[in-house]
Protein backbone atom coordinates (compact mmCIF):
# COMPACT_ATOMS: atom_id res chain seq x y z
CA UNK A 1 0.00 0.00 0.00
CA UNK A 2 1.72 3.09 -0.88
CA UNK A 3 1.42 6.26 1.14
CA UNK A 4 -0.50 8.12 -1.13
CA UNK A 5 -3.56 5.49 -0.42
CA UNK A 6 -3.21 5.65 3.76
CA UNK A 7 -3.22 9.48 3.50
CA UNK A 8 -6.69 9.24 1.41
CA UNK A 9 -8.22 6.52 3.49
CA UNK A 10 -7.70 8.91 6.92
CA UNK A 11 -8.95 12.15 5.05
CA UNK A 12 -12.02 10.18 3.92
CA UNK A 13 -11.97 9.08 7.68
CA UNK A 14 -11.98 12.37 9.26
CA UNK A 15 -14.43 13.91 6.82
CA UNK A 16 -17.22 10.63 7.65
CA UNK A 17 -16.95 12.00 11.63
CA UNK A 18 -16.60 15.64 11.33
CA UNK A 19 -19.54 15.82 8.74
CA UNK A 20 -21.73 13.31 9.04
CA UNK A 21 -25.31 15.13 9.72
CA UNK A 22 -27.00 17.61 6.93
CA UNK A 23 -29.51 19.80 7.84
CA UNK A 24 -32.27 20.19 4.68
CA UNK A 25 -34.83 22.84 4.08
CA UNK A 26 -37.85 21.47 2.31
CA UNK A 27 -40.23 23.24 -0.47
CA UNK A 28 -43.41 24.49 0.51
CA UNK A 29 -46.11 26.54 -1.67
CA UNK A 30 -46.68 28.77 1.18
CA UNK A 31 -43.16 30.58 2.20
CA UNK A 32 -41.97 33.34 -0.33
CA UNK A 33 -39.12 33.10 -2.29
CA UNK A 34 -37.84 36.40 -0.52
CA UNK A 35 -38.10 35.31 2.80
CA UNK A 36 -36.68 32.38 2.30
CA UNK A 37 -33.48 34.11 0.73
CA UNK A 38 -33.91 36.49 3.94
CA UNK A 39 -33.91 33.71 6.59
CA UNK A 40 -31.14 31.45 4.66
CA UNK A 41 -28.98 35.20 4.87
CA UNK A 42 -29.60 35.54 8.64
CA UNK A 43 -29.38 32.13 9.80
CA UNK A 44 -26.23 31.19 8.00
CA UNK A 45 -24.45 34.24 6.98
CA UNK A 46 -24.32 33.50 3.39
CA UNK A 47 -23.64 35.81 0.27
CA UNK A 48 -27.39 37.63 -1.02
CA UNK A 49 -26.22 35.23 -4.33
CA UNK A 50 -25.01 31.68 -2.36
CA UNK A 51 -28.80 32.13 -0.40
CA UNK A 52 -31.03 33.35 -3.75
CA UNK A 53 -28.93 30.40 -5.47
CA UNK A 54 -29.98 27.46 -2.54
CA UNK A 55 -33.48 29.42 -2.45
CA UNK A 56 -34.01 28.58 -6.08
CA UNK A 57 -32.73 24.78 -5.80
CA UNK A 58 -35.21 24.23 -2.87
CA UNK A 59 -38.13 25.61 -5.04
CA UNK A 60 -36.97 23.38 -8.14
CA UNK A 61 -35.44 20.28 -6.72
CA UNK A 62 -38.01 20.19 -3.70
CA UNK A 63 -35.11 20.62 -1.25
CA UNK A 64 -31.82 21.48 -0.51
CA UNK A 65 -28.97 20.62 2.18
CA UNK A 66 -28.67 23.89 3.60
CA UNK A 67 -25.50 22.84 6.29
CA UNK A 68 -23.90 19.82 7.63
CA UNK A 69 -21.90 19.00 10.52
CA UNK A 70 -22.55 17.49 14.14
CA UNK A 71 -25.68 16.53 14.48
CA UNK A 72 -26.24 18.46 17.82
CA UNK A 73 -25.25 21.34 15.19
CA UNK A 74 -27.81 20.43 12.73
CA UNK A 75 -30.26 19.98 15.51
CA UNK A 76 -30.31 23.32 16.73
CA UNK A 77 -29.91 24.78 12.76
CA UNK A 78 -33.62 22.75 12.35
CA UNK A 79 -34.78 24.42 15.13
CA UNK A 80 -33.56 27.64 14.73
CA UNK A 81 -35.32 27.40 11.16
CA UNK A 82 -38.54 26.01 12.71
CA UNK A 83 -38.85 29.28 14.56
CA UNK A 84 -38.63 31.14 10.93
CA UNK A 85 -41.63 28.57 9.63
CA UNK A 86 -39.36 26.69 7.39
CA UNK A 87 -39.97 23.09 6.45
CA UNK A 88 -36.41 21.53 7.88
CA UNK A 89 -35.36 18.04 8.65
CA UNK A 90 -32.00 16.51 9.35
CA UNK A 91 -30.46 12.91 8.34
CA UNK A 92 -27.49 11.25 8.36
CA UNK A 93 -25.47 12.46 5.11
CA UNK A 94 -25.32 9.85 2.49
CA UNK A 95 -24.20 11.48 -0.62
CA UNK A 96 -20.74 12.81 1.78
CA UNK A 97 -21.28 16.38 2.41
CA UNK A 98 -22.76 19.55 1.08
CA UNK B 1 -53.14 50.54 3.61
CA UNK B 2 -50.46 48.56 4.82
CA UNK B 3 -47.49 50.33 3.60
CA UNK B 4 -44.13 50.46 5.41
CA UNK B 5 -42.16 53.46 5.84
CA UNK B 6 -38.41 54.16 7.26
CA UNK B 7 -35.95 51.72 8.49
CA UNK B 8 -35.36 49.69 11.66
CA UNK B 9 -31.63 50.67 11.52
CA UNK B 10 -32.94 54.28 11.88
CA UNK B 11 -36.02 53.14 14.32
CA UNK B 12 -38.38 54.67 12.57
CA UNK B 13 -39.68 51.60 10.83
CA UNK B 14 -43.89 52.06 10.34
CA UNK B 15 -46.84 50.69 8.80
CA UNK B 16 -49.58 52.33 7.97
CA UNK B 17 -53.07 50.30 8.65
CA UNK B 18 -57.05 50.41 8.78
CA UNK B 19 -59.20 49.89 11.19
CA UNK B 20 -60.70 46.67 9.66
CA UNK B 21 -57.38 45.75 8.32
CA UNK B 22 -56.32 45.82 12.28
CA UNK B 23 -59.10 43.65 13.59
CA UNK B 24 -58.66 41.15 10.99
CA UNK B 25 -54.98 40.86 11.95
CA UNK B 26 -55.80 40.96 15.55
CA UNK B 27 -58.83 38.05 14.98
CA UNK B 28 -55.91 35.70 13.31
CA UNK B 29 -53.40 36.34 15.90
CA UNK B 30 -55.57 35.15 19.09
CA UNK B 31 -56.80 32.13 16.76
CA UNK B 32 -53.50 31.41 16.06
CA UNK B 33 -52.50 31.88 20.10
CA UNK B 34 -55.64 29.78 21.12
CA UNK B 35 -54.58 26.71 18.91
CA UNK B 36 -50.78 27.38 20.15
CA UNK B 37 -51.84 27.00 23.78
CA UNK B 38 -52.69 23.77 23.32
CA UNK B 39 -50.09 20.97 24.89
CA UNK B 40 -48.03 23.77 26.12
CA UNK B 41 -46.18 23.04 29.05
CA UNK B 42 -43.55 25.41 28.85
CA UNK B 43 -44.01 27.83 31.40
CA UNK B 44 -43.46 24.98 34.17
CA UNK B 45 -39.70 25.44 33.13
CA UNK B 46 -39.85 29.07 34.64
CA UNK B 47 -40.98 29.10 37.21
CA UNK B 48 -40.28 28.96 40.62
CA UNK B 49 -43.23 27.48 42.55
CA UNK B 50 -41.35 23.78 43.79
CA UNK B 51 -45.03 22.25 42.32
CA UNK B 52 -44.90 23.77 38.92
CA UNK B 53 -41.24 22.46 39.41
CA UNK B 54 -42.12 18.91 40.01
CA UNK B 55 -44.28 18.80 37.24
CA UNK B 56 -41.96 19.84 35.06
CA UNK B 57 -39.30 17.28 35.88
CA UNK B 58 -42.25 14.54 35.50
CA UNK B 59 -42.87 15.94 31.84
CA UNK B 60 -39.06 15.11 31.36
CA UNK B 61 -39.34 11.79 32.37
CA UNK B 62 -42.48 11.44 29.72
CA UNK B 63 -43.12 9.14 27.12
CA UNK B 64 -41.30 11.06 23.67
CA UNK B 65 -44.05 13.28 21.90
CA UNK B 66 -45.82 12.42 18.86
CA UNK B 67 -46.75 14.60 16.42
CA UNK B 68 -49.45 17.94 16.87
CA UNK B 69 -53.06 16.09 14.95
CA UNK B 70 -54.46 19.62 13.98
CA UNK B 71 -52.43 20.27 10.58
CA UNK B 72 -51.69 23.99 11.22
CA UNK B 73 -49.73 22.50 14.59
CA UNK B 74 -48.15 20.14 12.67
CA UNK B 75 -46.96 22.61 10.08
CA UNK B 76 -46.10 25.19 12.45
CA UNK B 77 -43.86 22.33 14.90
CA UNK B 78 -42.95 19.87 12.59
CA UNK B 79 -41.39 16.96 12.86
CA UNK B 80 -36.84 17.17 12.68
CA UNK B 81 -36.32 13.30 11.59
CA UNK B 82 -38.35 11.66 8.72
CA UNK B 83 -38.09 8.78 11.49
CA UNK B 84 -41.27 8.78 13.55
CA UNK B 85 -39.13 7.78 16.97
CA UNK B 86 -36.13 10.22 16.41
CA UNK B 87 -38.72 12.59 15.54
CA UNK B 88 -41.04 12.11 18.78
CA UNK B 89 -38.00 11.96 20.95
CA UNK B 90 -36.71 15.52 19.60
CA UNK B 91 -39.91 16.86 20.05
CA UNK B 92 -40.22 15.89 23.50
CA UNK B 93 -36.90 18.43 24.44
CA UNK B 94 -37.77 21.27 21.99
CA UNK B 95 -41.50 21.59 21.17
CA UNK B 96 -42.00 23.51 24.25
CA UNK B 97 -39.55 26.16 23.67
CA UNK B 98 -40.82 26.45 19.81
CA UNK B 99 -44.27 26.69 21.24
CA UNK B 100 -43.22 29.50 23.54
CA UNK B 101 -41.34 31.41 20.56
CA UNK B 102 -44.27 31.64 18.37
CA UNK B 103 -46.68 32.65 20.70
CA UNK B 104 -44.05 35.31 22.15
CA UNK B 105 -43.71 37.03 18.38
CA UNK B 106 -47.87 36.68 18.32
CA UNK B 107 -48.23 38.63 21.73
CA UNK B 108 -45.87 41.22 20.83
CA UNK B 109 -47.55 41.49 17.43
CA UNK B 110 -50.90 41.58 19.04
CA UNK B 111 -49.78 44.44 21.71
CA UNK B 112 -48.45 46.50 18.39
CA UNK B 113 -51.64 45.89 16.90
CA UNK B 114 -54.48 46.55 19.80
CA UNK B 115 -52.80 50.13 20.71
CA UNK B 116 -54.85 52.04 18.02
CA UNK B 117 -57.80 49.75 18.22
CA UNK B 118 -58.12 50.58 22.15
CA UNK B 119 -57.74 54.13 21.35
CA UNK B 120 -60.57 53.86 18.84
CA UNK B 121 -58.16 55.70 15.94
CA UNK B 122 -60.06 55.10 12.59
CA UNK B 123 -56.26 53.93 11.17
CA UNK B 124 -52.93 53.85 12.80
CA UNK B 125 -49.10 54.73 11.77
CA UNK B 126 -47.50 52.00 13.84
CA UNK B 127 -43.65 52.09 14.95
CA UNK B 128 -42.84 48.99 14.88
CA UNK B 129 -40.25 48.32 17.11
CA UNK B 130 -39.13 44.98 16.51
CA UNK B 131 -39.03 43.87 13.24
CA UNK B 132 -37.82 40.24 12.99
CA UNK B 133 -41.07 39.49 15.59
CA UNK B 134 -43.07 41.23 13.12
CA UNK B 135 -41.78 38.93 9.97
CA UNK B 136 -41.69 35.69 11.89
CA UNK B 137 -45.01 36.51 13.36
CA UNK B 138 -46.54 37.06 9.89
CA UNK B 139 -45.22 34.27 8.66
CA UNK B 140 -46.76 32.00 10.92
CA UNK B 141 -49.94 33.57 10.40
CA UNK B 142 -49.46 32.87 6.97
CA UNK B 143 -48.62 29.14 7.27
CA UNK B 144 -52.32 28.62 9.41
CA UNK B 145 -54.35 30.36 6.83
CA UNK B 146 -52.52 28.15 4.35
CA UNK B 147 -53.07 25.01 6.02
CA UNK B 148 -57.13 25.66 5.99
CA UNK B 149 -57.08 26.77 2.83
CA UNK B 150 -55.18 24.42 1.44
CA UNK B 151 -53.38 26.71 -0.54
CA UNK B 152 -50.60 24.68 -3.49
CA UNK B 153 -48.66 26.32 -6.11
CA UNK B 154 -51.55 26.95 -7.99
CA UNK B 155 -54.30 28.72 -6.04
CA UNK B 156 -53.30 32.29 -6.54
CA UNK B 157 -54.68 31.16 -10.44
CA UNK B 158 -57.81 29.71 -9.15
CA UNK B 159 -58.55 32.53 -6.76
CA UNK B 160 -58.72 34.76 -9.31
CA UNK B 161 -61.32 32.94 -11.30
CA UNK B 162 -63.15 32.51 -8.55
CA UNK B 163 -66.63 34.08 -8.39
CA UNK B 164 -67.32 36.64 -5.55
CA UNK B 165 -70.09 34.45 -3.94
CA UNK B 166 -67.72 31.54 -3.20
CA UNK B 167 -67.27 31.95 0.89
CA UNK B 168 -63.27 30.74 0.32
CA UNK B 169 -62.70 33.97 -2.03
CA UNK B 170 -62.47 37.00 0.80
CA UNK B 171 -60.50 34.25 3.01
CA UNK B 172 -58.07 33.56 0.87
CA UNK B 173 -57.97 37.86 -0.26
CA UNK B 174 -56.37 37.32 3.42
CA UNK B 175 -53.68 35.09 2.72
CA UNK B 176 -52.66 37.28 -0.32
CA UNK B 177 -52.86 40.72 1.29
CA UNK B 178 -50.75 39.15 4.33
CA UNK B 179 -48.50 37.82 1.61
CA UNK B 180 -47.95 41.58 0.28
CA UNK B 181 -47.28 42.84 3.50
CA UNK B 182 -44.62 40.40 4.23
CA UNK B 183 -43.19 41.30 0.98
CA UNK B 184 -43.35 44.82 1.60
CA UNK B 185 -41.65 44.62 4.95
CA UNK B 186 -38.98 42.41 3.72
CA UNK B 187 -38.59 45.56 1.49
CA UNK B 188 -37.32 48.01 4.46
CA UNK B 189 -35.35 44.96 6.30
Amino acid sequence: MSTETEELSELDLSKFFDRPWVCIVWDDPVNLQSYVTYVFIKLFGFSKEKAHELMMKVHTEGKAVVAAGSREAMENDVQRLHEHGLWATLQRDDHGGV
Amino acid sequence: MGEFKGTPATGDLTVALSNDELHILINLVEQLLELLGERNFAHHYQSDDPFAQLMAAQLMNMEPLSAPEDPVLNRLLPNAYADPDAADEFRKFTEPRLRQIKQQHLMYLREQLVFPVDHELPKADILISDAQQWLLALNDLRLALAVRLEVEPDTFEEYELMPDSEPKKSLLAVYFWLGGIQEKLLDHL
